[in-house]
């Protein structure tokens, strides 16, 4: 039971930790949340209904992230770098109203209907581990999860590129006077943002159902979580996923009558006792 | 607009104007609009009530709040269940259902303006979002109607009015009007007052104000309080005119709406934001039509931000001051 509930958790945290993250490395670039992460995601896994059509799941897994890191190259050079000057609130509402537009825009092609997709043959069906049986598809979820935790971690921690970007969060002014060029920093994060906003659209598709209402659902679960984490702070944003994921999952079994509620429960209790978040972002001075 | 009056021959003519502006407005719509397009006004009048609430704490306070739909809809969900599940009066339904969500908003307020403006700006979609699952819960369904919302229906009557007059386009006109100018004056004023001084003051530099002495916290409480309270009283008015709450009223669309028509508008100010209302309440007929209100809502708030960050009202105002300088100057001269 308990180990059901935790690897549930971990499936959900795994969708979760692949966008939160994605934000947090955006604002702690350029200080703006991306209000239209939730359009990303849903533009993700729409774009990955209609090619896991044509070239099946493990393609569109691949594709899809690529023409999302395209999107997200089209973001900086339109929105974050031309809107640069302006105030950190604005830009913010920006990508709101932009978010807006390509969800309107992806109803308008798809339709109001709900849709899916099925898990390629091999991720279908369940595996028995220490006597329990679980869906494969939700182990895969938390092996891409878990990857891509570790694949973040290791850029962030021994690649130059990764030394930058923190150096940035950390302190932009100095980080700047030491000759780190931030807005080609933020052209990579803000595609690699995009591009995990991608993989969780696709991965969501046979995880959860792809309907219109999905991307508010997402966004705010994530801004919930980000602000749990700590704004900007991307080790403060994992364990507030994972914390998210498990009171999700363990409300909808504990307390199924007001499940909906749990996240916004956990989210005033933390900002009761740390109005900063758990992590040591930027959010307060 | 309502008098940068510096002379002391220029403030009784401003508030003579203001009077007969006034005077006119309320009753020559009465007669001269058709009943559709009245309906349109007055859904665009509270619409601008809703975007100045919106706009005030953005432009006094630079915080900008997503949540207004819960405030709006939730007084609306109070009102109704005050009064067909606790037998309230109309009258007191409107009091206590007014009161409960301004109280809500002062506990929420105490616990979000701490934070800095962008995530004040997520805690607020946050709540909004909450309360509108709150109202969908399956254990209060028998309340709330859950996705099905609920027909308000009153007996008796509010300072004379019966449930039919709220409902009929000519005979809430009058209603929207004086609302729209008691609380449009009132917000000005209070911008002009020591707590605007002090709000904007914070909103520029709050650590500064913090050294000189000063409580950062307790003004944007209060500021907050206010808007929630200007929010309340657009919801309630909206109820008797619409005669039903449904979720959609709770929803992140309302907010936004109200988002877009503060910047159509321009956020300074008690003018921009009520026209901005207006502007979309027709615009909104005009592309709703055509299934793209959300789409409009988007794309306005993109223009808005980047092309005209002042608004139309905000814009117009700058026009004529550059085609006749010399013409009502905001500062300068005293």
């Amino acid at each position: 039971m308990i180990a059901l509930l935790i690897a549930n958790s971990l499936a959900l945290a795994s969708l979760l930790i692949m966008l939160a993250s994605g934000l947090a490395l955006i604002y702690g670039l350029r200080d703006v949340i991306n209000f239209g992460h939730g359009a990303l995601y849903m533009l993700g896994a729409y774009l990955g209904y209609t090619v896991a059509k044509v070239t099946g799941f493990w393609l569109a897994l691949l594709i899809v992230p690529i023409l999302l890191a395209l999107v997200g190259i089209v973001l900086e050079f339109l929105v974050l770098r031309p809107l640069k000057s302006r105030s950190h609130i604005e830009v913010a509402l920006v990508t709101l109203g932009l978010g807006i537009i390509l969800g309107q825009i992806i109803i308008f092609i798809y339709g109001g209907e709900a849709r899916s997709i099925d898990a390629p043959a091999i991720l279908s069906g369940s595996v028995t581990v220490l006597g329990l049986s679980y869906p494969v598809y939700r182990v895969f979820l938390i092996l891409m999860g878990l990857g891509s935790c570790v694949s973040l971690a290791v850029w962030l921690r021994f690649t130059s590129s990764g030394l930058f970007v923190r150096a940035v969060s950390q302190d932009p002014g100095v980080a700047r006077m030491m000759g780190i060029n931030s807005d080609q920093l933020s052209l990579l994060v803000t595609s690699l943002s995009a591009a995990f906003a991608g993989i969780a659209g696709v991965l969501a598709g046979p995880y959860l159902s792809i309907d219109p209402g999905m991307d508010i659902v997402m966004i705010v679960d994530c801004l919930i979580i980000v602000v749990i984490g700590g704004t900007g702070s991307i080790a403060g944003a994992i364990i507030a996923a994972l914390l998210f994921g498990f009171v999700q999952v363990a409300g909808s079994v504990f307390l199924p009558n007001v499940a909906a509620l749990v996240p916004y429960v956990l989210l005033m209790i933390v900002l009761l006792i740390a109005p900063g978040g758990i992590g040591r972002g930027r959010v307060l001075n | 607009m309502l008098g940068h009056a510096s002379s002391s021959f220029r403030v009784p003519a401003a508030i003579v104007a203001g009077a007969i502006l006034f005077g006119l407005g309320g009753v020559l719509p009465g007669y001269l609009a058709s009943d559709f397009t009245l309906k349109l006004a007055n859904e665009g009048l509270l619409l601008g009530l809703l975007a100045l609430s919106v706009a005030f704490l953005m432009s006094e306070a630079g915080l900008v709040a997503l949540g207004a739909a819960s405030i709006y809809g939730g007084s609306g969900y109070l009102f109704a269940i005050a009064m067909s599940e606790w037998g309230m009066s109309p009258g007191a339904a409107i009091v206590f259902a007014f009161l409960a969500v301004v109280a809500y908003g002062a506990v929420l307020g105490a616990l979000i303006v701490r934070t800095n403006p962008l995530a004040f700006m997520m805690l607020t979609l946050a709540a909004g979002e909450m309360i509108r699952h709150v109202v969908m819960l399956e254990a209060v369904h028998d309340y709330t109607g859950g996705a099905d919302g609920l027909v308000v229906s009153f007996k008796g009557a509010i300072l004379g009015m019966q449930a039919a007059d709220f409902a009929n386009p000519q005979h809430f006109w009058p209603i929207g009007w004086t609302a729209v100018w008691l609380i449009g004056v009132t917000l000005w004023s209070v911008s002009r007052s020591r707590l605007g001084a002090t709000l904007r003051a914070v909103r520029q530099n709050e650590e500064r104000m913090r050294f000189s002495g000063f409580n950062t916290y307790v003004p944007r409480v209060v500021a907050y309080i206010l808007v929630n309270a200007v929010a309340a009283v657009s919801g309630l008015l909206h109820v008797l005119n619409a005669g039903f709450v449904s979720p959609e009223s709770l929803g992140l669309g309302v907010s936004t709406n109200a988002l877009v028509a503060a910047l159509m508008g321009g956020t300074a100010g008690s003018v921009g934001p009520l026209a901005g209302g207006l502007i979309f309440a027709f615009a909104q007929d005009e592309f709703g039509a055509r299934g793209a209100t959300q789409l409009l809502t988007g794309a306005a708030i993109v223009l808005f931000i980047v092309v005209f960050p002042r608004g139309v009202v905000g814009g117009l105002v700058a026009a004529v001051r550059r085609v006749l300088p010399g013409i009502d100057r905001p500062r300068g001269k005293t």
